[in-house]
């Protein structure tokens, strides 16, 4: 399959057993993206029977056929058919016995999500599996009607493969030996006009950058005269007007002047004090992270090279000569990184770490319920995220009004006192909230077809880079606004 | 109130969505009569017309069943594919090789009791204005731009200022790996699609001369296969990038042609996105996206609250970030607008260069596009008498055939619409 992600990805997700707990619309509809694309294994926790209102929401549900039937088995049957491959268990033990009984059944599984909780069993399950930093991933996900928040619990997440946009540097201002001797051996004013069309714009352009610094001191173009100047310098090597080589080598200029250095993001992570302490039995992520620290206080103060070059206007003998040179320096760089590395570490992993070491992410997360705690950040969210916080803010109080008067049908007033409670001392509601908590009380317990789709496409995208470690997920709350169709962060 | 779905109704069937349709919310327009009013017409009178039964196309019925229309009808041309099924979810292996609009409208009627799902097996374009005028709404799940484009056009041409009935909103979405958008279109009202042509991603093109002379890339060495030998060696013969073993025969081919000049990487997979120019669709992005759709058309039917105005726009690589915005209706659209479309050529351009720079520009796009003026015929594709007719004006600069400020009408079979063009030489 041409998969987004890859090999190594999809055996992580078939690795994978997942608890969704319970067998709700929203909870079905993120389970089927995961079933499809083949999640090892999930389990349903639930011990209610399937309701008249159950039957008419929950896709996973054969109608009034379902009705009274265990919600778990009826859910996990109907998901099952979707692919052969996934196992499926329904289990009907209740969430609160467990809770108390069996605590160690949590945190067996790789990660944990749940809707609408209780919030007294939501408060302890997620205090349990904040417990120790090896227990897994808890996402939670709340809705009514219109609106909606996810949440995903975690302690730590680093991310390799991050897929990131933003390409390594192909360091035309430190080059390599082999390249700049390349560079400096073509015959410009001598050579084969066909040939001259063909030079790759990175060999132009280092050839250019050192005549340039032989005339300036041994400097690069620095201020925007000598950008222009340079600029012109690699216009004025053409031969013929239509060289297009010529013209890339133009617009790609900034790279000459640019200093190839370690990116800041990249630097901040290489001052984790964990480095100085690590022992073998460390992630072998820190491990890496530990030996490219080593690698980059060696001139020439760089990440290693990666062998990848964009495309670009060349004839394939000159691209694949280029790629050849990239390619050996590449592997001697990633030799002398791996000189560096102390403990064992699988090769495949090595190289893609070397691959994505300029696009490395490490996410710090947050227990669930911090931010309601965190004065500060509460009200920074409320001055920078007023909407989001208005949707976080009204689900809040959805949840702390059903414990203080569980049964109670809640009213804007009654919400709206019990999001007052929650802020900060000398913060006031958002001008959002209005919109927000009226949109809550006017369908509290509505678990709609739509934003339970919505929720199913977005909560298991985000599972999905959490359990493959690729792409980035998000690192706080999504929040959702069905009204006016948007998304947003807090 | 109707009869026929209080036979299949049971008591707290409804109990989700009715919390919405009982009562208003802040937001919601005074208008919006809450009730059983709302519920009878979304339940008893409204039908909506849903075009393509594929990834997006399954999710769409399915949310739609749910929320409570009763008359779905869905169009798609296509046949149920193995490869289909890791996300076309109303498919299973037993049903491939059959009509994806069959199967998936049987499966949603065996699912959810009382809704009537009408298919058609076939094309969009074998279907007439009456047909379309039916609807309520219509709800695009396409991977195809060209159909876009023709739903767009006919829906828009549809609308008699006199008769409101004649206004469909059009909702469309589309998906791309983790990337994907929907919007609502009301059709000579907000932008449409065609307004938003210019925001496609281009597609990547190389260019024939580098996969002829100077490959660089595996992606070169595909294109080499595909596009030059596939036709040099089996003719006639149409490549189906969806049958393995035409897959196969081009991947052996590039692998040889990459061989030959030590070009590394050429894939099974990579053959098969480079060939089918896509990047895989993931369950995920259809759900969210087929979901936001969904919701439009539900608040649209219901007026329970605002719809979206107009554009949703997602991309979901990095964290969640998504975009909602009002897209700008175009003047010079040639859909929906009534301006011709400025455009400044060099006098020395030939009727084939102007050809050329039709098919090539991000916000016409027409491929094999005839043109005339007022007057006389400058370039017809079609049919091959007239044709051989025009050929010779191919070579003529457009200056000598066009009076400056000359209009230029441009029209194309596949295109129900004609763009009209006013020249400016340079």
């Amino acid at each position: 399959m041409y998969s987004l992600w890859a090999t190594t990805g999809q055996s992580a997700l078939e690795n994978a057993h997942i608890l969704v707990i319970p067998g709700s619309a929203t909870s079905t509809s993120i389970l089927k993206n995961l079933v499809l694309p083949g999640v090892g294994k999930f389990t349903i926790l639930d011990n209610r029977k399937v309701t008249p209102e159950d039957a008419g929401n929950n896709f996973f549900l054969e109608g009034p056929s379902s009705i009274g039937k265990s919600r778990a088995e009826e859910t996990v049957r109907l998901l099952g058919e979707l692919n052969e491959s996934v196992t499926g268990i329904a289990d009907t033990s209740s969430v609160a016995k467990l809770l108390e009984t069996d605590p160690s059944y949590f945190t067996s599984f790789t990660l944990v999500i749940a809707h609408n909780l209780d919030p007294t069993l939501l408060d302890k399950l997620s205090t349990l599996l904040w417990s120790d930093d090896s227990y897994p991933p808890l996402v939670v996900v709340r809705s009514a009607g219109f609106v909606a928040e996810f949440f995903i619990q975690f302690h730590e997440l680093a991310i390799i493969e991050t897929h990131s946009e933003t390409a390594p540097s192909l360091r035309i201002d430190k080059a390599f030996p082999a390249l700049l001797d390349h560079a400096l051996s073509l015959d410009f004013a001598n050579m084969d006009p066909t040939e001259h069309g063909h030079v790759p714009y990175v060999v132009i352009l280092v050839r250019a950058l050192e005549d340039w610094k032989n005339a300036h001191e041994g400097k690069p173009p620095q201020t925007s005269a000598e950008k222009k100047a340079f600029k012109e310098s690699i216009l004025a090597m053409k031969i013929k007007m239509d060289e297009e080589n010529f013209d890339e080598a133009e617009s790609q200029a900034y790279r000459a002047s640019a200093v190839t250095g370690v990116p800041s993001e990249i630097a901040a992570l290489l001052q984790d004090p964990r480095l100085g302490s690590l022992i073998p039995s460390s992630p072998p992520f820190y491990h890496l992270l530990a030996a490219l620290q080593k690698f980059t206080l060696e001139p020439p103060h760089t990440l290693p090279l990666t062998s990848t070059l964009p495309d670009m206007k060349a004839d394939t003998n000159s691209y694949i000569h280029l790629q050849k040179l990239y390619k050996t320096r590449a592997e001697e760089e990633k030799a002398r990184f791996k000189s560096y590395v102390t403990v064992p570490i699988d090769d495949a992993l090595i190289d893609s770490f070397v691959k994505n070491a300029h696009a490395l992410k490490v996410l710090r997360g947050k227990k669930w319920g911090a931010l309601d705690t965190d004065h500060e950040t509460l009200t920074n969210a409320l001055a920078s995220a007023p909407k989001q916080t208005a949707i976080h803010l009204s689900l809040s109080a959805l949840s702390s009004l059903a414990v203080k008067r569980p049964g109670v049908a809640p009213d804007v007033e009654a919400l709206t006192a019990e999001a007052e409670a929650l802020l900060p001392p000398g913060s006031v509601l958002p001008d959002e909230f209005p919109d927000a908590v009226g949109e809550v009380a006017r369908a509290p317990t509505a678990d709609l077809p739509n934003t339970a789709a919505l929720l199913g496409g977005l909560v298991a995208q985000e599972v999905i880079k959490v359990i493959t470690k690729q792409y980035v997920p998000i690192g706080s709350y999504c929040t959702v606004d069905l009204v006016e169709t948007w998304t947003g962060v807090i | 109130m109707a009869t026929t779905s209080q036979n299949t109704d049971w008591q707290g069937r409804y109990y989700h969505i009715d919390q919405i349709l009982d009562r208003p919310g802040p937001r919601t327009d005074p208008a919006f009569l809450a009730g059983d009013g709302v519920k009878d017409f979304l339940r008893n009178q409204a039908k909506i017309l849903v075009i393509g039964a594929g990834g997006l196309g399954c999710e769409i019925l399915a949310n739609l069943a749910l929320t409570g229309f009763k008359d779905i009808h869905v169009i798609d041309m296509d046949t149920i594919d193995i490869s289909n099924l890791n996300r076309q979810f109303l498919f299973r292996p037993k049903d491939v090789g059959k009509p994806k609009a069959t199967v998936a409208a049987e499966f949603i009627m065996n699912r959810v009791p009382g809704v009537k799902v009408t298919p058609y097996f076939g094309k969009i374009q074998d279907k007439d204005d009456d047909y379309y005028m039916q609807f309520n709404l219509v709800i695009c799940g396409l991977d195809s731009v060209e159909a876009r484009r023709w739903i767009n056009a006919t829906l828009v041409n549809l609308v008699d200022p006199e008769n409101p009935e004649s206004l469909k909103p059009l909702i469309d979405g589309g998906t791309e790996g983790f990337k994907g958008q929907a919007r609502v279109i009301l059709p000579t009202i907000t932008s449409c699609y065609e307004c938003s042509l210019d925001m496609l991603n281009k597609p990547t093109a190389f260019p024939i001369c580098t996969i002829a002379n100077t490959p660089r890339l595996p992606e070169h060495c595909i294109e080499w296969a595909s596009v030059l030998e596939w036709p040099r060696v089996q003719g006639d013969k149409k490549l189906d990038t969806d049958d393995p073993e035409h897959i196969g025969w081009l991947y052996s081919v590039a692998v040889a042609r990459a061989k030959e000049f030590n070009i590394e990487g050429v894939t099974w997979s990579l053959t098969q996105g480079v060939v089918k120019n896509i990047i895989p669709a993931i369950a995920s992005t259809n759900a969210i996206i087929a979901a936001a759709c969904c919701n439009e058309a539900f608040k649209i039917a219901t007026s329970s609250a605002a719809y979206l105005n107009n554009y949703f726009m997602l991309i979901g690589t990095e964290g969640i970030y998504s975009y909602t915005f009002e897209h700008e209706k175009r003047e010079d659209c040639p859909v929906c607008g009534g301006e011709s479309l400025e455009l400044s050529v060099s006098s020395d351009l030939t009727v084939e260069q102007l050809i050329e720079l039709l098919v090539e520009k991000q916000d016409i796009q027409i491929k094999k596009p005839s043109l005339s003026t007022p007057t006389s015929q400058i370039y017809l594709q079609a049919p091959p008498q007239l044709e051989e007719a025009t050929r010779p004006n191919l070579t003529k600069k457009v200056s000598e055939l066009v009076p400056p400020d000359g209009e230029v009408t441009v029209t194309a079979s596949t295109l129900p619409f004609s763009l009209s063009l006013r020249i400016q030489y340079t």
